[in-house]
């Protein structure tokens, strides 16, 4: 069994102990007009029972429970809700500087529950975000955390509380020496005592995901050379739009990547390409994030994203990477990210298809708990 | 209806096989493309004159043959270059290309730089580049690099480290340390010099390097020459001066007076970098010769100075004032023959005497057997306003293509 394997069972187990166990007429029943579970198809007419936050059965002809709450929503589509692979929102501004090797540093301790920006974010259907510290400053930046946008403390809200390592990786020799250093210092250990060693051994075993920051195509190239010695590590990268330039190179390295949802600019040209496709084409592994931390890019998203899918992107494609491809990239695709017998009741009830235009969302649902519903 | 059916399929299928045959043999998907050839230019080489209607072979990223009635392996790829120019890559003295930030190039070259791609349709194919510099009373700092611009290659991007000591000698603090500097590594030098020959172990083991000499000693054991600017005869003189005390190897950038004070630079044997069009105006103080003259290289050449030719930017820009930057370095070298310089040796300061000064003329700067093949293929003489490269060849690559490349495939002349 590989590390990860046992990183995701020890969190399927921990998970299953944090539930507290309820009444068991605690059921939920949806019935909808299409289930689209991202990750098994589109069921027609599909009803969906929710239990204790989790989802007992998703199917066109089960049997309803007489005790059930149902919830009608024969004319609208259910989909997964959305997750933000890298986010910021809800943070202070993060402290930047020169090369600097922090990983000791945890997203987890900075976390301010109760904000307006959280109920906000749920209104625009994310239900899961990946929060990384900062990506300004060279170096090792720190812990992210995997968190929903619900809950009145930090431990409520709080889905992976050491979920990432984050690298700010840049061209040049200081920062080299900086992430080199830092990541020989704890190779070859299975465990330490220092909180600056630790998290550095779980990315380097694979253990955790390892995100890291880069600015073009030639960094990416000096990247994948400082990482050749590191076999184990999970990583995924988030890179500028002209990281297509080296697609084949991404694609064979099977490194997954991260960018906002936009149509862009050849370089120098005036001709738009479409990085997404051009990635997904030379099989590159792809999540979408919006393009910033303010409320007006995640009012945005779904709109950019069907953009991207009528110049071409693969429609299942686009939908898997808000969906299941970031839950994927944060290693919590085990417990959501699709809708799935046993997952996370993690879904948005909407009036059509989320790449539609025109399509709104009328109900937000975190772990069988309404968070959202339109007025 | 059956039967006919039957035909076409037999005869669909011997076309398939037709072309299937025809694909092995003539297309150059299936041949060995082992080795390169350019069949039928006049081939400029630099070092040993012009090889009309000649054919370069090219193998593993090196010349392999040159000359006339040169046989063409059959399976090799072929660039037809007839009426064509064929020379080495231009070797640009100073440039500033393909780096990002840090203070170690290799650690930040950048083979997706635009301007490396603008270098290649320049027909640079090296270049020097540095960073950082003296600063302060420091009279030496930063570092320096040559490279080539193999635009998505970041492995085969750098040629050489460390080709020069990025130096200044103009203020007097600076002069003073740098005299300062060299004197201890000169003492050091000969200390151990003189222990070393007397055998005299136990002063051996007592003699201590002083600290920040290393460069210096490179300096004076001519590992490494000196790279500075200097700009008037008067700061020229300075450096020959210093020559004088400490034999030290230089490179002058910038010399827009050195025809004042050409015979001694001749006779030092210091390397110059020189802009035609750099002018300057005479100092009316003094009744010496002074300021710019389109005639410096001419009279540099009389001399017998080595010099290479750079344009005013190191930049391969695509605003600003054309003609002025990088890609246009064979215009500013026509501008030194305007001034009465002969054209072979205007060729060779953008080719092989660069080369030699940044330190790399044992791989680039001729169409020589053994040497990269970092080829350009012109269509008219470097030197006429209407040439264009056509194709640009890395190690062997071709790396640009006028036809296939936004820059400059609009622009054709008709007559």
């Amino acid at each position: 069994m590989s590390n990860i394997h046992k990183y995701i069972l020890l969190n399927i187990l921990l998970w299953m102990l944090s539930i507290p166990a309820a009444a068991a007429e605690d059921i939920t029943v949806i019935k909808a007009d299409r289930v689209d579970t991202v990750t098994s198809g589109v069921i027609e007419n599909g009803i969906i029972i929710i239990k204790d936050g989790r989802i007992t059965a998703i199917a066109s002809d089960i049997e309803i429970p007489d005790s059930a709450n149902i919830i009608d929503a024969s004319d609208k589509t259910i989909f997964p809700g959305l997750v933000n692979p890298i986010s910021r929102v809800g943070l202070s501004s993060a402290p930047s500087g020169g090369a600097a090797s922090n990983p000791h540093y945890r997203v987890a301790d900075e976390l301010y529950p109760h904000q307006d920006v959280y109920k906000r974010v749920l209104q625009t259907g994310f239900t899961t975000l990946g929060l990384v510290p900062g990506r300004g400053g060279a170096g090792i930046a720190g812990q992210g955390a995997v968190i929903r946008p619900v809950g009145n403390k930090p431990e409520e809200m709080i889905i992976t509380e050491s979920g990432l390592l984050m690298i700010n990786f840049q061209a040049n020799d200081k920062t080299k020496k900086v992430i080199k250093g830092a990541l020989d210092s704890a190779k070859n250990k299975t465990s330490s005592t220092d909180p600056k060693v630790q998290p550095l051994i779980n990315a380097l075993q694979g253990r955790i995901p390892t995100y890291i920051t880069c600015s073009g195509p030639g960094e990416i190239l000096h990247l994948l050379k400082l990482l050749e010695p590191y076999k184990k590590m999970k990583v995924v990268l988030i890179a500028g739009s002209e990281q297509y330039r080296v697609a084949d190179k991404l694609a064979k390295k099977k490194i997954p990547v991260i960018l906002p949802p936009k149509l862009d600019f050849e370089p120098f040209t005036r001709n738009r390409i479409n990085v997404p496709k051009m990635l997904t084409d030379a099989k590159v592994k792809i999540a979408f994030s919006p393009r910033g931390d303010g409320i007006e890019s995640h009012e945005d998203f779904l709109r950019a994203v069907t953009d991207l899918v009528k110049s071409g992107l693969d429609k299942e494609i686009a939908k898997k990477a808000i969906t299941i491809n970031p839950a994927q990239m944060l290693a919590v695709d085990y417990r959501l990210g699709s809708l799935e017998v046993g997952k996370d009741a993690n879904l948005l009830v909407l009036s059509g298809d989320p790449l539609d235009v025109g399509t709104k969302i009328h109900m937000v649902m975190i772990e069988g708990k309404i968070v959202h519903k339109a007025p | 209806m059956r039967k006919n059916l039957q035909i076409s399929m037999a005869k669909t299928t011997y076309m398939v096989l037709v072309m299937l045959v025809t694909l092995c043999t003539a297309s150059p998907l299936f041949a060995d493309e082992s080795v390169t050839a350019i069949k039928g230019g006049d081939l400029y080489t630099i070092t040993s004159g012009i090889i009309k209607n000649g054919t370069v072979l090219i193998e593993d990223g090196k010349i392999l043959r040159i000359g006339q009635n040169i046989e063409i392996p059959k399976n090799a790829k072929v660039i037809d270059a007839r009426r064509k120019v064929v020379m080495p890559g231009l070797v640009a003295a100073t440039a500033e290309v393909g780096v990002g930030g840090g203070s170690k190039i290799a650690d930040s070259l950048d083979p997706f730089q635009h301007d490396v791609s603008l270098a290649l349709a320049s027909g640079i194919t090296t270049a020097y580049v540095s960073r950082g510099g003296p600063s302060g009373s420091n009279p030496i700092g930063g570092t320096n690099a040559v490279i080539k611009p193999t635009y998505g290659d970041l492995d085969n991007m750098l040629v050489k480290e460390s080709v020069a000591q990025n130096a200044a000698f103009r203020s007097w603090m600076g002069k003073t340390s740098f005299r300062q500097n060299l004197r201890k590594a000169q003492a050091y030098l000969q200390k151990l010099d003189e222990y070393t020959r007397k055998k005299d172990q136990k002063k051996l083991q007592e003699l201590k390097k002083p600290s920040g000499v290393d460069t210096y000693i490179r300096l004076l054991k001519k590992e490494l020459p000196a790279r500075l600017r200097a700009t008037t005869a008067a700061q020229i003189l300075d450096i020959v001066e210093l020559i004088d005390e400490f034999g030290i190897r230089v490179i002058i950038e910038d010399a827009i007076e050195a025809w004042i004070v050409a015979e001694q630079i001749a006779k030092h044997d210091i390397r110059l970098i020189i802009t035609p069009r750099n002018k300057r105006r005479p100092n009316k103080y003094i009744s010496a010769p002074s300021g710019s003259t389109l005639e410096n290289a001419a009279i540099l050449k009389k001399a017998g100075v080595k010099f290479a030719i750079v344009p005013t930017s190191p930049y391969f820009q695509t605003w600003g004032v054309a003609g002025r930057d990088l890609m246009a370095l064979p215009m500013e070298a026509a501008f030194a023959v305007r001034g009465g310089l002969d054209e072979q040796t205007a060729l060779e300061a953008i080719t092989i005497t660069a080369a030699e000064i940044i330190g790399v003329a044992d791989r680039v700067g001729s169409l020589q057997v053994g040497k990269d093949a970092d080829i350009i293929i012109l269509d008219g003489h470097p030197f006429h306003h209407k040439t264009f490269v056509e194709w640009t060849l890395i190690n062997g690559k071709i790396l640009y293509d006028k036809s296939k490349s936004p820059y400059f495939s609009h622009i054709t002349h008709n007559d």
